[in-house]
């Protein structure tokens, strides 16, 4: 395996991750009362049902939509000259500089423990229904995985291929890609967590948890 | 004219036409892309010789939101949906129109686009027409006894034609691309099928429907390219197309303009007459609805020599460049369906009459496509590292991927590489030439797997030698 | 200082802090001048320096009754609730020992119950006539507060603890024996857990519209639906000091202040509803919602208060009495039996009356029982129809009840035997035609001509009437024209893109095309595209919602809620035709403030039922939307819980099909009566079933809910609901529906 604590000191030795907030679609943007140096929280509550700070505001066919904050972070630039501009799809809005959150860390580690399917080509994935109707139902956890089994269509060029997922047996512990989102050939799509791993990967959780102080 | 601008609501080849074709008008453009697609020609073509305005990046070319949103700050007054995309979506078209700040649609108006987009509605009014459509239902059928004797009919009709495999057709009548659809050969499974169907399409479609049909087989698939002014009065064609050659998935993958050479091969029916039967009714059609832009009017026609009208196609097609290839204004060449699209979108009347349009020569149209043709045609994506090709003046070239840097494939659209368009005199000329365009050609390129590229080129030269055979 | 003076200081001061906390600081003056003399004596009593400390004690005594007595007359309706709520009140424990001379608990013993806070047992009331000795059993149920006891959970009964209630008042049914409710309960606990809060309230409340044996209640905190699980009783006495309200004084000014999570209201707020509500016992007696009320002594009954559970104990029995002898047939005994038991001085205890009953008296009681609902609270609602049309709508019914009774009673069963006769003679006839046709068919069949109708049939134009593919909605939502883009609440998880409004509202009829979701759409969509054009008829429409409890300020907001909608109460009854199959239909308005349940409403919704079972149709309750019941109505909104609830049972006996058909937002009061009762519910996708919002879950229970948690699909995986339609096949599946729920005769059986 591999040297958790190692890996934890370099994660602590910087603790940060850049994130530019772009605009989703075209649209007249609006900035929110934010200023570089504010910290914004991003989604709070046990479900993450409180939606995060209001960064801007972007209306297209005068239907204003708000941009918020994904995660908790402090604010280090904000494109204040696009104000009342007309912006490009993907245009960068803000920028935050987010400390990586006792769950971002747990996920980090346990890329290196999960088992990772990667994509065989660079493609948009998609689960089959049946798991996709299972993990929106419950939660990741609910699919268990085996060699061979039909698990994800693959959509390029506009055709569709089933795609077998191949690797040990185990629950899927992480799903990678989302919705629409064109994967390059040998990114991750899920993490799986092989029955005889469930035990040391829990452990590696219990570390995390325990060692990973959040700011405040 | 000049008054207006034009947003592009496509990518790639088509994309270019456009634009060429409103530099040709004096209109000016818009054009979108997304940041995947930010290499494509028409991204090129667009920064280099658009004006103010004339290019922005859109999250998605299937959002229509986008699209109005970028027309509004572009300061656009109609909107060019090319093929594909939008351009057979009547919502999109309507939207177009109603919205507050309207703009033109250039295509047929929206509600020929949704009068002539159904099926049923298309076979009811050929049929009310007396144009001829495939035999079986031109309803959907809801009761099993019904169902069971047309059917049986079907299936005595075809013994009655000489038919020595009858096959009956079931689908959903509320069904699409090909889903839903099952053949039955023998009589005594009809009904298991039916029933299956049925189902399968009151779970998918909420609608137990089922439209039953003769099954035609062997058939070339031709075409009637229609052009007609906004006072949908006055339409006139443009001669015909043979699709018939086409990939294992029915993709058309040569087009040859005119349908059939009457002239100089041999058919086992009248192909002269047949001819102008379809564009006859083709024609009598588009007067009935008033048909008011260009479009395309889809047939199979039997060994016999019978036509069926299949469907209509409210836009411009990728193969139109065939047809205005061989076409002739008034003796003059040159001839541009898209800009004659715009032109006539925008209002302006057509300015000449059928007896004003010629014919001249064979025209072929390769799809040139990275493909595997031995392996079900499945697409090849990587990055295209050469593409050449010798110019000749009987040769048109339409592609959107650069002939002088490295070009990665994006994986989200169709995977089509270049158009070329070769023309002859006759049919044995413009054979040659298409052989020697294909010989002349050198495309090469790998993948992340180090694999290199595989095109249907051999496959395009293999099946030049049987076009427009029968 | 003996134990004896020691306990009775101690009960003065329980005396002194109860009188500190049912005034919340007020008239502090007497309860200081107490407090003082109670230090003085028990400084004094402890010195030993008392010489009389019996007869001091006495006078502080005197002196402490003497000042209750006075504060009496000075209580608000907050005081009340504050009364019943204090840990000294009596509860049902205390009054299983002091009412009742013998009882065992069969709920489950303290905390070791499925719900501590609803206690059932058994209990005996002994009886004497001359020298005999009666032993009589009823079943005791009721919410059971515990003085205080952390897990009794305040007497807020969970689903499940209904669900036991409703188990042993079917016990009591099988036994025969008469069943006493006792209502402690500040509001039933507002969890979806199955059986679900609502759910299971609705199933008591039609469990007990039809209970054959008499129910007694009594009411001493009444909050709402909690208080409705068990409160539909032959007799409903209410104690003096308590209160029967539609939803508790903070609520209400939570609603009243239109409050957000976290805030609180003010206590002047608090009081003025608490004093607008009406909620006190003399109210509720003028309003008819009672029968009697129980005297208790001044400033509530504590466990000390013997006398009181003496007197409760006349008037329990006077009221099950009471219910026995309404059912006797001879009019002169009964009268004379009544006016006995009425009498003010007459000792129940050594009158005995059987309790059981015979079939014909229980239906009778039920009958009773049931009138009794449907009666109250009409004087509540604003009946604008003149006097002529009462008058002709009464004379129609008059005439029109024995004719339908002809009609489907009589003619529809010997018609059934003619058609099936005309039937067989005409196979028969079918039979003998193709024999005699035969070698004629023949013939025809093989000459020519006929391949050229088959080339006919199948290349012409065939004829078809049927084309409503391309069918436009016959309504379509206002909204549809505003040029703007709406997101769909799915788009984070769906990739759903923005869709154009004037799509939205007209062609896609409110539904987002890619994930399916449902923007809510106004009622007249559903009427105009649910049913047959021109088929609706709209009834009893002049019925109009009113202000019955003078609420301040609230008649203008009646007001501009007609004047918004267009209607005069927040339900519209009609007939309509779905593909020609006629039925009533209910339809509760979200959009008139928020599809509330008051008077006139439940007025509307009881009509709507009574038709449809005269008229043998089927009856349909669409809920649009509903908020719950309308608070500033109190009780008078509150009653129609168990009134309609009354008044559905009444149409499903007579063997009416009812289906119910949830939209948009539906919860508390109505889901948890009328409409959570039917047999039959379905809802619209993306709507919301539910007890309590998410606000009130947390200020009641502290919970933070998850945030879909009051989704219909979770309704139907608890199996509240029978399925989840799509809002374009409302029309086809409630067609199906018709068809294959209501049979062959639609809705009659």
């Amino acid at each position: 395996m591999f040297d958790i604590s190692k890996l934890l000191d370099a994660i602590k030795a910087s603790p940060y991750r850049e994130i530019v907030i772009a605009a989703p679609h075209t649209g007249r943007i609006t900035f929110a009362d934010i200023k570089q140096g504010d910290v914004v929280l991003g989604r709070q509550g046990q479900w993450k049902e409180k939606p995060g700070v209001l960064l801007a505001t972007l209306e297209r066919e005068h239907n204003p939509k708000p941009v918020r904050a994904p995660e908790k972070g402090e604010i280090s630039l904000v494109h204040k000259n696009l104000e009342g501009q007309y912006v490009e799809a993907g245009t960068p809005l803000v920028v935050l500089r987010h400390m990586l959150t006792r769950d971002e860390v747990q996920r980090i580690i346990l890329q290196k423990a999960l088992y990772l399917f990667r994509a065989p080509e660079r493609a948009k994935y998609y689960l089959t229904p049946e798991a996709d109707k299972k993990i929106r139902a419950a939660d990741t956890h609910s699919v268990t995985v085996r060699d061979g089994m039909e698990l994800f269509i693959m959509s390029r060029m506009k055709r569709e291929a089933p795609l077998n997922y191949a690797g040990p047996d185990g629950v899927i512990y992480e799903v990678y890609f989302k919705y629409n989102e064109n994967m390059d050939v040998g990114s991750p799509l899920i993490g799986v967590c092989p029955k005889d791993h469930l035990q040391l990967v829990q452990e590696m959780i219990m570390r995390v948890q325990t060692e990973w102080t959040e700011p405040s | 004219m000049n008054d207006h601008k034009i947003l592009v609501a496509n990518r790639g080849e088509i994309a270019m036409r456009i634009m060429r074709a409103c530099h040709k008008l004096g209109v000016p453009f818009t054009a979108v892309h997304t940041a995947e697609d930010a290499a494509s020609g028409h991204v090129l073509l667009a920064s280099r010789e658009g004006g103010e305005k004339s290019l922005f990046r859109v999250s998605s070319y299937h959002d229509a939101n986008e699209l109005m949103s970028v027309a509004d700050e572009a300061g656009c007054t109609a909107v060019h949906p090319g093929y594909g995309f939008f351009a057979e979506d009547f919502r999109f078209a309507r939207r177009v129109a109603k919205r507050d700040r309207t703009m033109i649609f250039i295509g047929p108006s929206w509600k020929i686009i949704r009068e002539l987009g159904d099926k049923i509605n298309t076979k009811r009014l050929a049929r009310s027409l007396n144009v001829p459509t495939v035999p079986g239902s031109d309803r959907p059928i809801y009761d099993e006894m019904e169902a069971e004797r047309i059917a049986k009919t079907i299936f005595e009709f075809q013994e009655q034609q000489g038919l020595k495999r009858p096959l009956v057709l079931v689908k959903a009548s509320a069904g699409g691309g090909g889903m839903g659809i099952e053949e039955v050969y023998d009589p005594d499974l009809f009904r298991s099928v039916y029933r299956r169907i049925r189902n399968y399409a009151l779970r998918q479609f909420k609608d137990e429907g089922v439209l039953i049909e003769q099954r035609v087989t062997d058939f070339n698939h031709l075409e009637v390219q229609i052009v007609s002014d906004r006072t949908g009065q006055n339409p006139v064609h443009f001669g015909t197309r043979n699709c018939s050659i086409q990939s294992s998935g029915l993709q058309k993958r040569i087009e040859v303009a005119p349908g059939f050479a009457s002239e100089t091969l041999e058919y086992t029916f009248n192909a002269k007459k047949l001819l102008t039967d379809i564009v006859d009714y083709s024609l009598a059609m588009a007067r009935k609805v008033g048909y008011d832009n260009v479009g395309t009017w889809e047939w199979i026609v039997t060994r016999k020599g019978e036509p069926f009208l299949m469907e209509v196609n409210t836009r411009i097609q990728v193969e139109n460049g065939v047809s205005a290839r061989i076409a002739r204004i008034k003796g003059n060449d040159g001839v541009d369906l898209i800009a004659e699209q715009i032109r006539l979108g925008l209002g302006q009347p057509l300015g000449y009459s059928q007896n004003d349009i010629g014919f001249e020569g064979v025209c072929i149209e390769y799809r040139l496509i990275a493909e595997d043709p031995d392996n079900n045609f499945t697409p090849w994506v990587g990055r295209i590292e050469h593409f050449h090709w010798e110019d000749a003046p009987w040769l048109t070239m339409l592609t959107h991927v650069s002939n002088t840097k490295p070009y990665e494939i994006p994986i989200e659209f169709d995977p089509n590489l270049a158009l070329a368009i070769v023309w002859g005199k006759d049919i044995s000329e413009a054979k040659t030439r298409g052989t020697a365009f294909l010989d002349s050609l050198r495309l090469t390129g790998r993948n992340s797997a180090g694999e290199s590229l595989k095109s249907n080129a051999a496959f395009l030269k293999a099946n030049t030698e049987r076009i427009l055979h029968f | 200082m003996d134990n004896n003076i020691e306990k009775r200081l101690q009960s003065l001061r329980d005396r002194l802090t109860y009188l500190g906390d049912i005034f919340a600081g007020r008239h502090r003056n007497n309860t200081a001048m107490l407090e003082e003399k109670l230090a003085a004596f028990d400084a004094n009593a402890h010195a030993g320096s008392c010489e009389d400390p019996y007869a001091e004690l006495a006078t502080i005594e005197d002196m402490f009754a003497y000042v209750e007595r006075r504060l009496e007359s000075a209580i608000t309706p907050m005081d009340r609730v504050r009364i019943v709520r204090h840990p000294q009140r009596v509860c049902l424990r205390d009054i299983l020992e002091n009412v009742y001379d013998n009882f065992t608990e069969v709920g489950g013993q303290d905390e070791h119950s499925l719900d501590p806070s609803m206690l059932i047992a058994r209990a005996v009331i002994t009886r004497r006539r001359g020298k005999k000795i009666y032993m009589q059993s009823v079943m005791v149920i009721g919410q059971e507060k515990g003085h205080g006891a952390e897990f009794r959970n305040g007497g807020s009964v969970k689903p499940w603890g209904n669900a036991k209630a409703l188990q042993f008042m079917k016990v009591a049914e099988t036994e025969g024996i008469p069943v006493h409710t006792y209502i402690f309960t500040p509001g039933s606990y507002p969890v979806e857990d199955y059986p679900g809060a609502a759910q299971q309230i609705a199933r008591n409340l039609y469990q007990m519209a039809g209970l054959r044996v008499p129910v007694v209640a009594v009411i001493s905190e009444g909050g709402s639906g909690g208080a409705e699980a068990i409160g539909l009783a032959d007799r409903r006495l209410m104690l003096s000091h308590g209160y029967y309200s539609v939803i508790s004084p903070e609520g209400a000014a939570a609603i009243e202040g239109r409050l957000k999570n976290g805030e609180r209201a003010t206590p002047e707020l608090i009081e003025h509803c608490a004093a607008n509500l009406k909620i006190m016992a003399r109210d509720n007696l003028k309003f008819g919602y009672i029968d009697r009320i129980v005297q208790e002594p001044p400033l509530g009954a504590r466990p000390w208060h013997f006398n009181f559970f003496r007197s409760l104990r006349q008037e329990i029995i006077r009221a099950t009495d009471e219910v026995i002898i309404s059912t006797r047939k001879t009019p002169v005994l009964r009268g004379l039996a009544l006016a006995r038991h009425r009498k003010p001085e007459a000792d129940l205890d050594d009158l005995h009356i059987r309790w059981g009953l015979t079939k014909a008296a229980k239906a009778r009681m039920l009958h009773h029982r049931q009138e009794k609902f449907l009666r109250l609270s009409r004087q509540a609602a604003r009946d604008r129809r003149p006097f002529v049309k009462k008058s002709a709508v009464a004379f129609l019914d008059w005439i029109s009840t024995p004719w339908l009774s002809f009609k489907y009673d009589f003619y529809h069963k010997h018609q059934r035997q003619i058609s099936t006769l005309m039937e067989e003679i005409n196979n028969e006839f079918e039979m003998f035609k193709k024999r005699l046709l035969a070698p004629l068919r023949k013939l025809t069949s093989n000459l020519p001509g006929r391949m050229d109708n088959k080339a006919k049939e199948l290349t012409a134009l065939s004829l078809w009437q049927g084309d409503s593919r391309g069918r436009q909605w016959n309504y379509i939502s206002p909204r549809y024209k505003i040029d703007r883009t709406l997101t769909c609440p799915n788009s984070e998880s769906y990739g759903c893109l923005d869709l154009w409004g004037p799509d939205l509202f007209a062609e896609f009829a409110g539904v987002c095309t890619h994930c399916g979701y449902h923007f809510p759409m106004e009622p007249e969509w559903y009427v105009k595209n649910v049913f047959d054009p021109r088929s609706v008829f709209e009834f009893n429409s002049e019925i109009e919602a009113g202000n019955p409890l003078d609420f301040p300020g609230f008649s203008e907001r009646i007001a501009q809620a007609k004047a918004k909608t267009g209607t005069k109460s927040g339900c519209v009854t009609f007939e309509a035709r779905i593909d020609n199959i006629k039925m009533v239909v209910a339809m509760l308005m979200g959009t008139f403030r928020g599809g509330s349940v008051g008077a006139a409403e439940g007025y509307k919704f009881v009509e709507a039922a009574t038709r449809a079972a005269k008229k043998r149709y089927p009856f349909l309750a669409y809920v649009h939307g509903t908020a719950g019941i309308r608070i500033q109505e109190g009780t008078h909104g509150v009653i129609q819980m168990p009134r309609c609830t009354v008044a559905v049972r009444r149409y499903i006996e007579t063997g009416g099909l009812y289906m119910v058909l949830y939209d948009t937002n539906s919860f508390a009061g109505p889901v948890a009566s009328f409409l959570g009762c039917s047999p039959y519910q379905f809802a619209v996708r993306s709507s919301n079933i539910g007890f309590a919002g998410p606000g009130v879950i947390k200020e009641t229970t502290g919970m933070d809910i998850p945030p879909k948690y009051h989704r219909s699909y979770r309704a139907l995986s608890r199996g509240h609901i029978q399925a989840i339609w799509d809002r374009r096949q409302i029309k086809a599946n409630l067609k199906q529906a018709l068809l294959t729920i209501g049979g062959r005769n639609l809705y009659y059986r």
